[in-house]
């Protein structure tokens, strides 16, 4: 009776800005949960999206990749190195506890340290409280991507995950095995974790004192099951028996969207998924015109048209619209007669062999991707050897570069053009870090340059530039073989209003979910 | 009885001590437990101070004998994902498996024995044709096919059944079943039923083929010349021989079935230890796979004994305590 | 009016290549109180009798034409139901196999009171009294106890007299005997057929007694059917039909029957039989089967039997102290000759079958040795050690079918040791050397392209002394390998062995229960009991002045030819 008493007033306080809103129960189906209630334990999908459920970020990305205020009311650039925040007053966490800035600079200091989330946060030297609601942050070179990373602090208690349990450090991050942190959580999100069976289910419900008044969102209790198989997630969605579910494979997405009283909505997705030509272990590939017949050869409007079945938008460059990098005049270029006369420029006429591997339970449609670019490649006289293996058994593989094309799908940590580069194609340097998924060995020291540069400057406009330019040599190189962005999918029942929560990150802000 | 309990217990270690070996043998085959671990931007270095705290970068023998020696402990490793000892794991989800088990050979003992025996009793009736031709025809359909099929005509179509998952459950003196709930009653239907289909068929078959043959014996010929009713002959003198061999086949079926439970799990999202091992596989959580492949053992040593004990007490004719000469 | 009457009964089994009659228009009576034999070899049709008379022929076997009647009534083309009322109440059926006609999972008094409460109108409580009563009249002793038994507990004459108990318990006018003795040993035949037939006389009931010993007809029966392929031959009192055999089948039938009074030099054969498969005559001397190349120079005997002690676990235990044993063989010796033939005689458990294991090697015994040709075969460590000593002893077993691969032709059972041991020089001799062994034994040479189970087991019998042959053997060890044929074959297979010791020096070891057979074909013979070699002796010394009492209680029992002609073997 309490918990009711405490939702009407809540709503009663909301009643002046939305319609009245009735609390509502939802079932959402994802391929996997959360790992860990730890934030700072593993970056992926799972982390994030539980994140912006239990947690609040400083700021967080529109579905224009524009950035909203959370945590974070207002923000400035101070000097090159140095970025203001202030911080929202009167947050509360889920224990009780105020958030200040105390709080703030305890999460970064320990994301400094996560072993998953450091490298994002490399560039900042510190970040320094300048009173109960401010913070600075400071890199140590100028760094443009402070907004972008800032999407990544999810202030959490640190009254709460100070001290001691089991005689252990409550705030400890631990990759394997229990601690804390993994189990217990305070955060300032619309939701709170009121029961979790790993693999079975998570049950949220809503946080009674949650800052954000103004959110439409009236999802009393949502819980989170994870339903591994495409198709019995989607029969769970059919028979009513959930409300939501994402991913939605291609193959199912007519059968939900024609579906009475079920709608499909898609969003063009930010993972690029690419072949890299090694041109260390295959010469051939170290020829330009080579490189170039490939691209040529493989169809990849075919791929997205007749595999994909539309659910992906095709690429030409590293980076979706929208993106910092991204030039328009960088199309696909699917053509076999120039894919055959390059081939024979590069005296390659009667073609040659090369090898090729995929994983098949990693990307939508991996091996059949791989299977029908092998088939492409023969129509210029490449002779593909094609392996498709499981994940588990693909990544030894790609780490040694085991094949002369490889398969591999990348999304920008930052939602920013430099970071595809970062990893993909700058030189593979082991002291840097950068290049280190680089297979295709692909090496230019202009492009090294620009993108080092770019992540020193912090006007857009110039920045976007460089990022542009270095697409554009990536294009004229051939450095790897663009096939598509992956779009983002989810089938829910009618009554839930998710397009607006849903965005090309796949972060769906659950608390400002609308059931009607 | 004790020196039978006595070598089967040994048995069971041995099986154990020796699926642990090739357990652990492929384990470095199964990929990189790392890659699950951590994100796609953290460098390799990195990996390696993992690598080194996990102990993955210790040689073979190294690995096994402080695996083993855990072991003798009753420490089988820490699940990577679950971050809890995966014994633990393993025996919590084994309920939902033990279940969607329990209630398969439910269906396979209701089903198999009436059509076995009548379909052995009326060999020419065109109702064990249709049986003969339907099972033949069952064997043939994956269990993948066949839970699609349900999931897809009685929980989207109908919408009579749940289509994932295990529904509620009750806790019995620390045992959570799905069978005293209604709920988790209907969630057990169409898993247990797809479940089922994989040995009905062979059941069904099995069943007939000993009834025939219990049919054609010389006792069943002595008791028809004694001058007993026939259904006293088919249902006690026949259906008790029956009832034999089906329990030694079927006890070490349902052995077998454990290892089936993991597509049936898969396709139902049913919490079991067949779901949990894919998922496993998947993310080369390489302590519980051994953990699992161990277990897995074990259930087989465990089954096939109570089925020696169980046909010791059905069977006067068996001896446990002793073999004759 | 006879009690039992049968009128044409001709009994048919249709199939898809036509009809075939097992039974051809017969007709007999049987009195109150009077036993009747029905003779015959397999395939007779002696059995179908039986089994049609009480509706349980095995499909498709169908009464064609004729009627049955008990005591006036008919009961052959009656429903069911009412064929159930008479099965049990009105005839009762014993069996061949005790072990095989009760079931194992139930307790003798289930079986024996499920029948008197299915036949009888009384309470469960008095069934149990009769059950306790019949086990009595059957001579079973201690039945308070043994009625709460399983079969499984019971010897098997103890269960044939539970057989008998069950069909005697629904108060029949008529019992139907099919060979209830064949399976038991020769000590307990005796009993059952003495039992059978007081029983009969006592509660004044008819009995059909089918079966193809001629000893038992003579012992036991007042008159006789003799049939021949579905026909009955001649029918009369048992003193007229053995005394003065009207038809040349019983004539020739009578005259193979082993002589326990007399040794002769061969068996004769029975002469009358057509279509059959002509045994081919075999010269052995020129054949290869005579043209062993095994070197004889060894001039001891044979085969050395030294004091060799085996004893089997019965309960086992943990603890040593705990367990119990069976004393299988107790301190035995013997020694075969090169050409000598051995025989072994004894009961049921006296330990000869174990002998017979050991020597060839498949229980290792637990003191004392075997030589074979001097070479200790139990010191023998190395599979390529044994080899060329098993290939040189053989063994014939009483049930073959166990021991051939049931995926096998027989083509290639037979062939199998000659490829195995490379004594053929080419396939095409291999070829031949089976076909003449098939022909040899009498199943001919096409018999070689079906498999084990398309083979009665007297075919089968045949079938794996073929085999034994096949690696031209210096020593057969034969455990009771004739027992389950019919005379006219036991007489060819008796009579190829004997050749085959003549031309080739063959030794054997011979192992039956069946007196007569052993007095045919033995030249010394030892008597066990409990483990224990008793005695050993020269055949006719011990047929004519055995030594040990239990020598003497063994000749005593051996069924005697009564009323036959003395002049046989001008037959």
């Amino acid at each position: 009776m309490k918990f009711f008493k405490t939702k009407l007033a809540v709503a009663l306080l909301a009643a002046g800005l939305s319609f009245t809103s009735s609390a509502a129960d939802v079932t959402v189906a994802y391929d996997a949960d959360p790992v860990s209630l730890d934030p700072h334990e593993q970056l992926s999908g799972g982390t994030m999206q539980m994140s912006h459920m239990l947690f609040d970020p400083l700021v967080r990305f529109t579905k224009e990749f524009d950035f909203e205020a959370r945590l974070a009311e207002k923000w400035e650039r101070i000097d090159a190195t140095t970025f203001r925040f202030n911080l929202r007053k009167g947050v509360k966490f889920h224990s009780g506890n105020t958030m200040t800035a105390d709080d703030v600079v305890w999460t970064f200091n320990r994301l400094k340290v996560s072993g998953d989330f450091k490298g994002v946060f490399a560039p900042y030297e510190k970040m320094v409280k300048v009173d109960d609601y401010t913070v600075e942050i400071k890199s140590t070179e100028p760094y443009p991507l402070v907004l972008q990373t800032a999407t990544y602090i999810f202030p959490m208690d640190s009254k709460f995950y100070s001290g001691q349990a089991d005689g252990k450090d409550k705030g400890a991050i631990v990759k394997h095995g229990n601690s804390f942190a993994s189990t217990n959580v305070s955060g300032t999100g619309p939701f709170i974790v009121t029961s979790r069976e790993q693999g079975i289910k998570v049950v949220f419900e809503r946080f009674d004192d949650y800052w954000d008044t103004k959110s439409p969102g009236n999802v009393d209790k949502l819980t989170l099951v994870p339903i591994k198989e495409d198709a019995t997630r989607v029969a769970a969605l059919l028979s009513g028996d959930v409300d939501l579910i994402h991913p939605v494979a291609p193959n199912d997405q007519k059968r939900v969207k024609t579906t009475k009283d079920i709608d499909l909505t898609t969003v063009a997705g930010t993972r690029i998924i690419t072949f890299q030509m090694n041109q260390n272990s295959n010469p051939a590939l170290k020829d330009v015109r080579v490189r170039q017949a490939i691209v040529h050869a493989i169809n990849n409007k075919g791929i997205v048209k007749k595999i994909m079945k539309g659910f992906a938008t095709t690429a030409g460059q590293q980076g979706p619209a929208g993106y910092a990098g991204y030039d328009q005049a960088l199309v696909p270029r699917y053509d076999l007669k120039k894919a055959k006369q390059l081939m024979k420029e590069a005296g390659y006429e009667k073609g040659f062999k090369l090898s090729m591997m995929a994983p098949n339970n990693r990307y939508v449609n991996d091996a059949k991707i791989a299977q029908a670019a092998s088939a492409m490649l023969s129509k210029i006289g490449i002779k593909v050897d094609l392996k498709t293996l499981p994940k588990a058994q693909y990544w030894p593989e790609f780490d040694v570069c085991a094949a002369d094309m490889m398969m591999i799908g990348w999304h920008s940590d930052t939602e920013d053009s430099a970071n595809f580069s970062e990893f993909l194609t700058m030189t593979r340097n082991k002291e840097t870090g950068k290049g280190a998924y680089n297979c295709g060995h692909y090496a230019n020291p202009t492009v090294d340059n620009l993108v080092n540069s770019a992540n020193a400057e912090t006007d857009p406009a110039k920045r976007g530039a460089m990022l542009q330019e270095v697409e554009q040599i990536l294009y004229k190189d051939a450095a790897f073989v663009p096939l598509h962005w992956q779009n983002l999918a989810w089938g829910a029942k009618s009554n839930l209003e998710i397009a607006p929560i849903v965005n090309a990150l796949n972060f769906p802000y659950f608390g400002d979910l609308v059931v009607k | 009885m004790f020196t039978f309990l006595v070598k089967r217990l040994f048995q069971a270690l041995i099986v154990m001590f020796v699926i642990s070996l090739v357990a652990f043998a492929i384990q470095d085959n199964l990929g990189d437990p790392l890659r699950e671990l951590v994100g796609q931007s953290v460098s390799e270095e990195e990996r390696q101070v993992l690598r080194d705290e996990l102990g993955l970068n210790d040689p073979y023998m190294t690995k096994y004998t402080r695996f083993i020696s855990n072991a003798v402990q009753g420490d089988l490793g820490t699940s990577y994902f679950f971050k809890k000892p995966a014994a633990e794991v393993i025996l919590n989800k084994l309920q939902a498996t033990l279940e969607l088990v329990f209630g398969a050979a439910l269906i396979i003992v209701f089903v198999s024995i009436p059509l076995g025996v009548f379909s052995a009793i009326h060999p020419k009736s065109a109702w064990t044709k249709l049986i003969m031709a339907l099972s033949s025809f069952g064997i043939s359909i994956p269990v993948f096919l066949t839970a699609i099929m349900l999931m897809y005509v009685f929980a989207i179509e109908l919408n009579w059944l749940p289509s994932y998952g295990r529904g509620d459950t009750v806790n019995v003196l620390g045992w959570e079943t799905g069978f005293l709930t209604k709920d988790g009653l209907l969630h057990l239907i169409l898993p247990c039923i797809s479940l089922a289909s994989i040995m009905l068929p062979l059941f069904i078959r099995l069943v007939r083929s000993e009834m025939l043959e219990a049919l054609s014996s010389e006792y069943v010929k002595f008791a028809t010349a004694k001058g007993l009713a026939m259904n006293k002959i088919y249902y006690q003198h026949a259906l008790k021989n029956t009832m034999l061999p089906v329990l030694t086949v079927g006890g070490v079926q349902i052995g077998t079935m454990v290892a089936y439970t993991i597509l049936t799990e898969t396709v139902f999202q049913w919490p079991g230890t067949g779901f949990l091992f894919l998922e496993a596989i998947n993310r080369v959580d390489t302590p519980l796979i051994t953990a699992y492949v161990i277990f897995v053992g074990l259930i087989f040593v465990v089954t096939n004994t109570i089925v020696d004990l169980l046909y010791g007490v059905v069977n006067p004719t068996v001896n446990i305590t002793g073999k004759g000469a | 009016m006879s009690l039992l009457e049968v009128k044409n009964l001709r009994i048919e089994y249709p199939s898809r290549h036509g009809v075939h009659a097992a039974v051809k228009s017969l007709s007999f009576t049987i009195e109150r109180g009077e036993i009747v034999g029905v003779v015959g070899e397999s395939g007779a049709g002696k059995s179908t009798v039986g089994n049609g008379i009480i509706d349980l022929l095995s499909p498709p076997g169908v009464i064609a034409s004729g009627e049955v009647f008990l005591e006036g009534e008919k009961v052959s083309g009656l429903s069911p139901q009412e064929m159930r009322k008479v099965r049990g109440s009105k005839i009762g059926f014993i069996f061949q196999d005790p072990m095989t006609s009760l079931n194992p999972l139930f307790t003798i008094e289930r079986q024996l009171t499920e029948t008197i409460l299915a036949n009888l109108d009384v309470t469960p409580q008095e069934a149990v009294s009769r059950a306790l009563t019949l086990m009595e009249q059957v001579g079973i002793p201690e039945p308070h106890l043994r009625i709460k038994q399983y079969p499984h507990q019971f010897s098997g004459g103890m269960r044939q007299r539970v057989v008998i108990a069950i069909a005697l318990s629904g108060e029949p006018d008529l019992i139907i005997a099919d060979e209830p003795t064949t399976a038991l040993d020769v000590s307990i035949q005796d009993q059952i057929l003495k039992l059978i037939r007081d029983l009969c006389i006592k509660k004044n009931v008819g009995c059909m007694l089918v079966t193809h010993d001629m000893g038992v007809v003579s012992n036991v029966t007042d008159k006789v059917a003799v049939m021949y392929r579905g026909d009955l031959v001649e029918f009369g009192a048992t003193q007229q039909v053995l005394g003065t055999p009207v038809h040349d089948y019983t004539r020739s039938l009578i005259s193979a029957v082993p002589r326990s009074d007399i040794k002769l030099d061969r068996f004769p054969l029975v002469s009358y039989i057509e279509e059959a498969h002509e045994m081919e005559k075999l010269d052995v001397k020129t054949h290869w089967l005579g043209q062993s190349e095994d070197q004889r120079i060894y001039t001891g005997p044979l085969l050395n039997v030294e004091n060799v002690s085996l004893r089997f676990i019965t309960k086992d235990s943990f603890f040593e102290s705990r367990r119990e044993f069976v004393q299988a063989s107790n301190n035995v010796s013997f020694q075969i000759q090169e050409g000598e033939t051995f025989g072994l005689v004894g009961e049921s458990g006296s330990g000869k079958s174990t002998i017979a294991r050991v020597i060839a090697g498949l229980y290792p015994p637990d003191e004392g040795k075997v030589t074979f040709e001097g070479v200790d075969l139990t010191a023998l460590k190395s599979e390529k050690e044994r080899r060329p000593m098993r290939r040189q002893m053989q063994m014939v077993f009483q049930n073959p079918y166990t021991s051939m691969n049931p995926r096998m032709k027989i083509f290639d059972i037979i062939a199998e040791p000659i490829r195995f041991h490379k004594l053929a020089e080419s396939e095409a001799q291999t070829r031949q050397i089976v076909h003449d062994l098939l022909d040899h034994v009498g199943l001919g040479r096409m018999a070689g392209v079906k498999y084990p189970h398309e083979f009665s087991g007297g075919q089968r019998q045949r079938i794996s002394i073929a085999r034994a042959l096949a690696t031209r053997p210096r020593l057969l060890i034969c455990d009771e390998p004739t027992s389950a044929l019919d005379v006219s074959v036991q007489a060819q297979i008796l009579n190829l062995l004997k050749d085959l010791q003549d031309e080739l020096n063959l030794t054997m070891l011979f192992i039956s229960h069946d007196l007569p057979v052993i007095r045919q074909v033995c030249d010394r013979i030892g008597v066990m009991k409990q483990g224990q070699l008793l005695e050993i002796a020269p055949t006719e010394q011990l047929f004519t002045n055995p030594q040990h009492d239990y020598s003497k209680h063994l000749v005593s029992l051996m069924p005697e030819f009564k009323g036959l002609r003395n002049d046989l073997e001008s037959a």
